[in-house]
């Protein structure tokens, strides 16, 4: 090859490197405007959905924006493939082109997620709104508030006459957790639900009726009723007759795996004072190992499996719901699959369940054991795989030993006590059958539904403090300072009606895990008080 | 521009026309063959690494607690941080590869023979160091293939009859992966194994020019005498080209295949597969074939049959002047190679 050939293949290909250099420069601003938020990540719009990104961009960029940054925007997963409606949908309605309904469902997202939305469907999450027929919800509706309107007492100043809505606090309250009946507005002024609707197994309502008495605007829209919309409580029950939203912790529009991932997303509605699950975690080692740690947990990761992407910390998702080394990375979408014990109720029960996911309170061993699909073992033998990425059988099965003692002592010494007083109280008319409306029934309440869940999930997340200073120290004080002499009083001032109460509480308070407290504890006091003695030179009280 | 010269030659006693005459070496015609003019390219790689290496050591931090978030750093944040790493990355690959396939020609060809059995051992021993450079390169990381690759090298340095342990602690400045572990591999991979590839390298290069390059002849010149061609310009430009073609490919293969990084390491979690970067997968299959031992003393072995494969190429040539057998045994190795990282490469990850 000649000098001069030679000599223009190098400036040929010294110009191609410079042109690659320009290249590497371009992705670097390009890089560094998207970090900058100045552009977002630039997906394909699908076709059928140019209009809409086109109209929202404008209308509500942030919509927009979070759907392009989404997995679905990287998958071509439109607008048009969520909200599309059939043509019998009874909140479908004509859209520029398409016919859409505005709320997605369970249903809409198992047209792709069949699994997790048949796995979501079998959860206790689905199930939240059963609240709708419960003692929290009486609580809300008609303690709080009121079975429907009422006129105001006196003016507000610059607010025009309105009438009050008696279930605002179950509405913004109980039901954007658990989920609201979703309604649409009536011709007649009042609501369609899924009850009047009778949906079939497509989803579709069968009751024509009801459909044919839809208000709509005039663009043909159907009219949400706006007590229940919007709403994204997990077991929001849907005009379709599926239950639950998957959005309550998929956030929409972007629907982000790494905010499904953090405790914070369950702390929407998992913490308080009736069930702190995210306090009693923050409380825990673990919570404090996750804040610690978080950075380098792969929150990121496309299939997040414990043991391969991640083990510095467990989130609520870690335990409860994804996929680790020794299960295949299988996720589950039904948190209940790794859960022994139920403590919401008053007296918690061991989670055997039956084929319809239902708790099984048979008592009968033949019949209990006919009955059973998935035992309380299984299920917590799925809890002890996650939980031996870092501990040991040993270390697992103590940890359940203290659990299932501290369990025990609650139902045992509190609550099963406490709901036999209730009854014999109620039994013998002294209390009426009304909830709330005696000091005792709020007595009872705030023992077992604050105070003592607030023991049993903090023994059940390693929180000592919830355990024992906000849990088992107030279910006691609660027990013999409020619900003992309050059912005695009552007990008392109900006569001859009265006696058949105070031989159950008596009986109860002769108990020997209750003796103490009439019988005295002499000999204990004064072996504390030699201690005290013996370590500090004085004797004392708690006080001290 | 005659006073700067004059100004030069007063202060370095070399002649414009010493100078030309140093650096225009005829060149053997056989090299205007593009593929005998590969020799260079290990060398233009390495300047490449130098250069990125000293822009990613800006930046890097060498402990267990910081060491994936500086890379991390580097990777997503620092500007052109994901150029340079994949640059070094790919130049990386490269090197090992220019220098596997310079030895191989060197080999087929018989260049190592005498007068150049010794510039072979020099060659050998840039070979090994530019793999261990490899190596304790993505041991910089700190992910899991870091840290597992380093344990499971700390083990097998263990391995070695005697001096093993004591090895094994030299190399991890403990009995087990440790805080100081991270500083050792970075000081080797920055500092120690460069230095001796320069000066090792220098050496190759000062031989090939007292030696001059083994002279080939091809059929077709057969009956003429032995032609050469300058070095300057010629041979530069050739040279120029192979480095602007290589500087193309690698700022490609750093845009559309960019270095990333796996999960942080985890001394807590012992990956189910571990596998090293490929050019150790022969190295790595070897070791699962017999037992730890056999198989450090039997790599030993092998590696020492390369150093001095010149000398009993002489001796069996002496007996058999005409035996083709370095071409059979060379042809076994490469096969046997190809075969084992083959094996490796195919266990899933």
């Amino acid at each position: 090859m000649s000098l001069d050939a030679k000599r223009m293949i190098i400036a040929i290909l010294g110009a191609v490197f410079l042109l690659s250099l320009v290249f590497v420069q371009f992705m670097e601003v390009a890089k560094k405007r998207e970090e900058a938020g100045i552009t977002t990540p630039r997906h394909a719009v699908p076709a059928n959905s140019e209009t809409c990104v086109e109209c929202h961009a404008q209308s509500n960029p942030g919509i927009v924006d979070h759907w392009r940054g989404s997995t679905h925007a990287e998958k071509g997963v439109g607008c048009v493939e969520c909200h599309r409606a059939d043509r019998k949908d009874v909140d479908g309605y004509e859209h520029f082109g398409w016919h859409i309904a505005t709320i997605v469902t369970p249903r809409d997202c198992s047209r792709c997620h069949v699994e997790e939305a048949f796995e979501f469907s079998n959860s206790h999450h689905s199930k939240a709104g059963n609240i709708l027929a419960s003692l929290d919800n009486f609580l809300a509706e008609e303690v709080e508030g009121m079975r429907g309107m009422f006129s105001p007492h006196s003016p507000t100043p610059g607010k025009p006459l309105r009438q009050v809505n008696g279930g605002a606090s179950a509405y913004s309250g109980c039901k954007q957790c658990h989920g609201t009946l979703v309604a649409l507005q009536s011709t007649d002024g009042g609501m369609i639900t899924v009850e009047e609707l009778e949906p079939d197994s497509e989803g579709q309502p069968t009751n024509l009726d009801a459909v044919a008495k839809v208000l709509r605007d005039d663009n043909g829209k159907p009219l949400f009723h706006p007590s229940t919309w919007p709403n994204t409580g997990i077991g929001r029950l849907n005009l379709d007759g599926s239950r639950g939203s998957c959005s309550a912790c998929h956030s929409r529009h972007d629907f982000s795996p790494r905010r499904a991932r953090r405790p914070e997303n369950c702390g929407k509605c998992h913490l308080g004072p009736d069930h702190p699950q995210k306090e009693i975690y923050e409380e825990s080692k673990h919570g404090a190992a996750y804040r610690d740690l978080k950075e380098h947990m792969n929150l990121d990761a496309s299939d997040w499996v414990l043991g391969v992407d991640y083990s510095q910390a467990p989130t609520c998702a870690t335990c409860h719901m994804s996929g680790h080394s020794r299960n295949g990375g299988k996720v589950t979408h039904d948190p209940g699959e790794r859960i022994s014990w139920t403590n919401r109720p008053p007296v918690s029960l061991v989670m055997d369940t039956d084929i319809n996911h239902k708790i099984v309170t048979e008592t009968d061993p033949e019949k209990r054991r006919a009955l059973i699909h998935d035992t309380a073992d299984e299920k917590r033998n799925r809890m002890k795989e996650v939980c031996s990425h870092c501990h040991t059988p040993d270390y697992i099965n103590a940890f359940y030993y203290q659990y299932d003692d501290l369990i025990l002592l609650f139902n045992e010494k509190f609550a099963k006590p406490g709901l036999k007083i209730i009854a014999a109280l109620r039994e013998a008319d002294i209390i009426t059958p009304t909830q709330f409306d005696e000091e005792i029934e709020w007595t009872w309440f705030f023992l077992w539904h604050h105070e003592g869940r607030r023991a049993r999930h903090g023994a059940s997340m390693m929180a000592p403090d919830y355990t024992h200073w906000h849990g088992m120290f107030e279910v006691a004080d609660r027990f013999y300072m409020g619900l003992i002499p309050q059912a005695r009083e009552l007990a008392h001032e109900a006569g001859a009606r009265g006696h058949a109460a105070t031989r159950v509480i008596e009986e109860i308070l002769a108990r020997p895990e209750h003796e103490w407290f009439e019988g005295g504890a002499e000999e204990f006091t004064r072996r504390v008080q030699e201690g005290m003695k013996a370590r500090y030179g004085k004797t004392g009280t708690s006080a001290d | 521009m005659r006073f700067i010269t004059s100004w030069l030659q007063d202060r370095i006693p070399i002649s414009e026309h010493q100078l030309r005459e140093m650096s225009n070496e005829p060149v053997p015609n056989h090299m205007k063959r593009w593929w005998f003019a590969l020799g260079g390219t290990p060398a233009y790689l390495f300047i490449v690494q130098i250069v990125t290496g000293i822009l990613l050591a800006f930046y890097y931090k060498a402990s267990p607690a910081t060491a994936y978030e500086s890379v991390r750093y580097i990777t997503e944040d620092a500007a052109f941080g994901w150029y340079i790493r994949g640059i070094h990355k790919w130049g990386a690959t490269l090197m090992i590869a220019a220098v596997i396939l310079h030895q191989m020609r060197v080999f087929f060809t018989g260049a190592y023979r005498k007068p150049r059995e010794l510039n072979w051992m020099i060659g050998m021993l840039i070979l090994v160091c530019t793999l261990l450079c490899g190596f304790t390169g993505y041991s910089l990381v700190y992910e899991q293939l870091s840290y597992w690759g380093a344990t499971v090298a700390g083990n097998i340095t263990d391995s070695v009859p005697v001096v093993g342990p004591f090895m094994k602690a030299m190399l991890l400045g403990g009995a087990e992966y440790n805080d100081r572990t991270l500083s050792r591999f970075f000081i080797l991979h920055a500092a120690v194994f460069p230095v001796v590839i320069v000066l090792v390298l220098g050496l190759h290069i000062t031989m090939i020019r007292l030696q001059g390059v083994t002279e080939f002849r091809f059929k077709d010149e057969e009956g003429e005498e032995t032609k050469h061609f300058n070095f300057f310009p010629d041979h530069l430009m050739t040279e120029l080209i192979i480095g602007l073609l290589l500087m193309i490919v690698l700022s490609a293969l750093a845009t559309i295949i960019p270095a990333t990084m796996g999960p942080r390491a985890n001394p807590l979690i012992t990956p189910e597969v571990i596998k090293p970067e490929w050019f150790l997968y022969v190295t790595f299959r070897w070791l699962k074939l017999m037992s730890r031992t056999a198989a450090i003393l039997s790599m030993g072995f092998i590696v020492f049959l390369m150093f001095v494969w010149p000398f009993i190429d002489a001796f069996i040539r002496r007996r058999k002047p005409k035996s083709e057998v370095s071409i059979w045994v060379g042809i076994g190795a490469v096969l046997g190679i190809i075969g084992l990282t083959i094996w490796e490469a195919s266990v899933e990850h």
